[in-house]
């Protein structure tokens, strides 16, 4: 049986500098529906940059390449109208929003994307269930819905917020920007579960990390390492456990694994 | 020397004096000999005062002449229907009010009766007939050397008597509500209230004042306040000023020892609107906490004041005010702590947090302390900022327009203040004022969830 495959997010030769100083560096990227694909990478190699960028972040001045997200030119798209196309980051560092209750901003997210879609707003009674169904899922208590959003957190349960509001959500391209990191062992697995309920033929993921330790839960069907705001290499799940063992510099050199 | 105090006040506009001859033969009381003397001294002493100008330190970020210094006339009886007054009517089915439209009392929608024995609610007229002399004494007490509070004197039309017997709680909350409706030569209306709690007694009063015209009005009000020993007073106050209306109120305070006045004012909307306090602290143990919120647009001005006066050791204040200005709006606030001398053991704060919104919006605040007493806590701060852009990115991101964003983040800010309105119906209409005012396409659905979560 042959599966087919759909491009989600094609990244051509993509180049962004920050404040003048050029951080991806001519990086190329793509991503089938229902695949899961790794980026690794030593600190600075531009992951996290890649991350914003694709999510429209302000600050970054993309100066070369083009970013594909279906058919749809996603760098022209403001941050909402990529979230409406299906995009999510799942952020490494969280915003606390006092004054915002959190059960408020996840109903105004989840209708400002079905409005988007030209569907109704969400019933008050199915948002109450779809919400402490994944929020019991992901071990978020009732006290934690009620609180302001993220405020005052610890950085598990924001971690499990974000994957609560992906959960929700329900995008098409998942982008999770080390996720894992500030996470005990027995967080990784409940978020990593969270992750692998949600993976299905439909959606595509792109798993941010600096360990291959989150890879052991989520278990990527593409691995890519990054350095100096490139792709350098490219395999399957075998190459996080290459890495795992031989470092960065290792497999990369001393050059650019610094 | 002359010429320089001269610039300190303008000459009131003639128009004064004659709607004064004009007026005083109608004005409540005016058949009291004690009563009609008060108010020719009350307009002597504005007439000698004059219209304060930017010289004048108490008016230093606000020109009040322009709103305040021109022919102004009361307004004639105006009907309003049900329609138009029932979002404003607070307090709950229980609740006892004295409604005012331009300065006259409207029996139909004022509700007073069945109170607890040696509980007082009448009206200004009312006690300018049952109790001229104390209204006379009352009114004469107040001499603040400030010209708006002399011409108040002068010309108080509508307001309140309250009192409330020692010991005395009264469940229901009392509201008084005063509706401008402007009119094509502005229109002017003087409440004058005086409220007096026993020791140990206590009342949540709901002030609101209301603009329902698309006309000039000015409303200028002062209230009285005396809080017995271990009074606790809960004061919500709304402000909803129309475009070309403006509001200028004064409290004078006096707390008892073990006293506690809470005061939550909301300020949307307004041409100016001048909140003026003079608070002191007679006895120890005493609680004194104001919060104030206010977001002017285009062309409006908030402009706070607030003198706290330590008289006695032991005692607690806090202030906390926050602005919202956008674009062209204005805001001010000065506060200033008393510690006088003796008064030791103090904790006194202060604290006015801005959001300035627009390239051509104003913020000014002016912290003052003078301490004379050496074991006391004070401290006052101010910050001045924009909205977090991270934390708009953030909402963005999750499918929120730019902006429903920047409206969640403005809501967010404010309501850490509407919050603290004592009555649940006082906050539903804040809340509902603020999202109407936010725009972004926030709806119904914010005020539910925030006063579903308060419930």
């Amino acid at each position: 049986m042959t599966k087919e495959l759909r491009t989600m997010l094609t990244i051509e030769n993509l180049q962004v500098s920050v404040e003048g100083k050029p951080i991806l560096k001519g990086l190329s990227l793509r991503v089938e529906a229902g695949q899961v694909h790794a980026i690794m990478g030593p600190n600075g190699s531009g992951k996290s940059t890649l991350a914003h960028v694709l999510a429209g972040r302000e600050g970054y001045e993309v100066t070369g390449g083009s970013v594909r997200f279906g058919d749809e030119d996603l760098l022209a798209l403001e941050p909402e109208e990529r979230a409406h196309a299906g995009l999510f980051l799942a952020m490494q560092y969280p915003v606390e929003i006092p004054g915002v209750a959190n059960m408020y901003f996840l109903r105004q997210a989840i209708n400002a994307i079905r409005k988007a879609r030209g569907q109704d707003e969400i019933p008050a009674a199915e948002f109450m269930r779809k919400v402490r169904e994944q929020a019991r899922l992901l071990g978020i208590g009732e006290e934690l819905l009620k609180r302001d959003l993220n405020a005052g957190f610890s950085g598990g349960e924001k971690k499990r917020n974000e994957i609560l509001q992906m959960a929700l959500l329900e995008p098409r391209l998942c982008i999770l920007d080390e996720t894992d990191s500030g996470l005990d062992i027995d967080a990784l697995r409940t978020v990593a579960d969270g992750v692998n309920r949600l993976r299905s033929p439909e959606r595509a993921f792109l798993v941010i990390t600096h360990y291959q330790r989150l890879l052991d839960y989520i278990v990527p069907d593409v691995v890519h390492v990054m350095a100096d705001g490139r792709i350098q290499r490219t395999g399957g799940p075998e190459l996080a456990r290459e890495l795992e063992e031989r470092g960065y510099e290792g497999l990369l050199g001393t050059k650019l694994a610094a | 020397m002359l010429a320089v105090k001269r610039t300190r006040r303008l000459d009131p506009d003639p128009a004064f004096a004659t709607a004064f001859r004009e007026l005083a033969p109608r004005l409540p009381g005016s058949a009291s000999e004690p009563l009609a003397r008060i108010r020719e001294e009350g307009f002597a002493r504005f007439l000698a005062l004059g219209i304060p100008t930017q010289r004048d330190e108490a008016w230093k970020f606000i020109n009040v002449a322009r709103i305040a210094n021109r022919p102004m006339r009361p307004a004639a009886p105006t009907e309003l229907p049900l329609d138009r007054m029932l979002p404003y009517l607070l307090g709950g089915p229980r609740a006892r009010r004295l409604v005012f439209v331009d300065g006259r009392l409207q029996p139909q929608w004022s509700h007073t009766g069945g109170l607890p024995e040696g509980v007082i609610v009448e009206s200004l007229a009312r006690a300018a007939e049952t109790r001229p002399l104390a209204l006379a004494e009352a009114l004469g007490e107040l001499d603040d050397g400030r010209s708006f509070t002399a011409l108040n004197t002068a010309f108080a039309d509508g307001g309140a008597w309250i009192e409330l017997p020692a010991g005395l709680a009264l469940e229901a909350p009392l509201q008084l509500l005063f509706v401008t409706t402007g009119g094509e030569v502005p229109v002017m209306s003087h409440p004058r209230c005086i409220l007096r709690l026993g020791d140990g007694a206590s009342l949540t009063l709901l002030e609101t004042h209301v603009g329902l015209g698309e006309g000039a009005a000015l409303t200028n009000a002062v209230l009285q306040i005396t809080l017995g020993s271990g009074a606790r007073l809960e004061h919500d106050r709304i402000e909803l000023p129309a475009a070309q209306g403006s509001l200028l109120a004064k409290i004078d305070g006096a707390l008892g020892a073990g006293a506690r006045y809470r005061q939550t004012t909301v300020v949307l909307g307004g041409a100016l609107v001048r909140n003026e306090h003079e608070l002191r602290i007679d006895g120890s143990g005493a609680e004194c906490l104001l919060s104030g919120v206010a977001v002017p647009e285009a062309g409006e001005q908030s402009d706070t004041l607030v003198r706290i006066h330590h008289r006695a050791g032991g005692s607690h204040s806090d202030q906390y005010f926050k602005h919202v200005v956008e674009d062209r709006g204005h805001a001010a606030f000065a506060g200033k702590i008393i510690v006088h001398p003796g008064a030791q053991k103090t904790n006194a704060y202060q604290k006015c947090d801005n959001l300035l919104l627009g390239d051509d919006g104003e913020v000014d605040t002016k912290p003052e302390l003078e301490i004379y007493a050496d074991d006391v806590k004070c401290s006052h701060g101010a910050t001045c900022g924009e909205l977090d852009t991270v934390a708009l990115f953030y909402l963005r991101s999750r499918g929120l327009a730019l902006e429903a964003a920047r409206a969640i983040l403005i809501h967010a800010f404010a309501a850490e203040v509407i919050a603290r309105l004592a009555d649940p119906t006082a906050r539903a209409l804040a809340e509902t004022k603020l999202v109407e005012r936010l725009g972004g396409g926030l709806g119904s659905a914010l005020v539910e969830t925030v006063l579903g979560e308060a419930a």
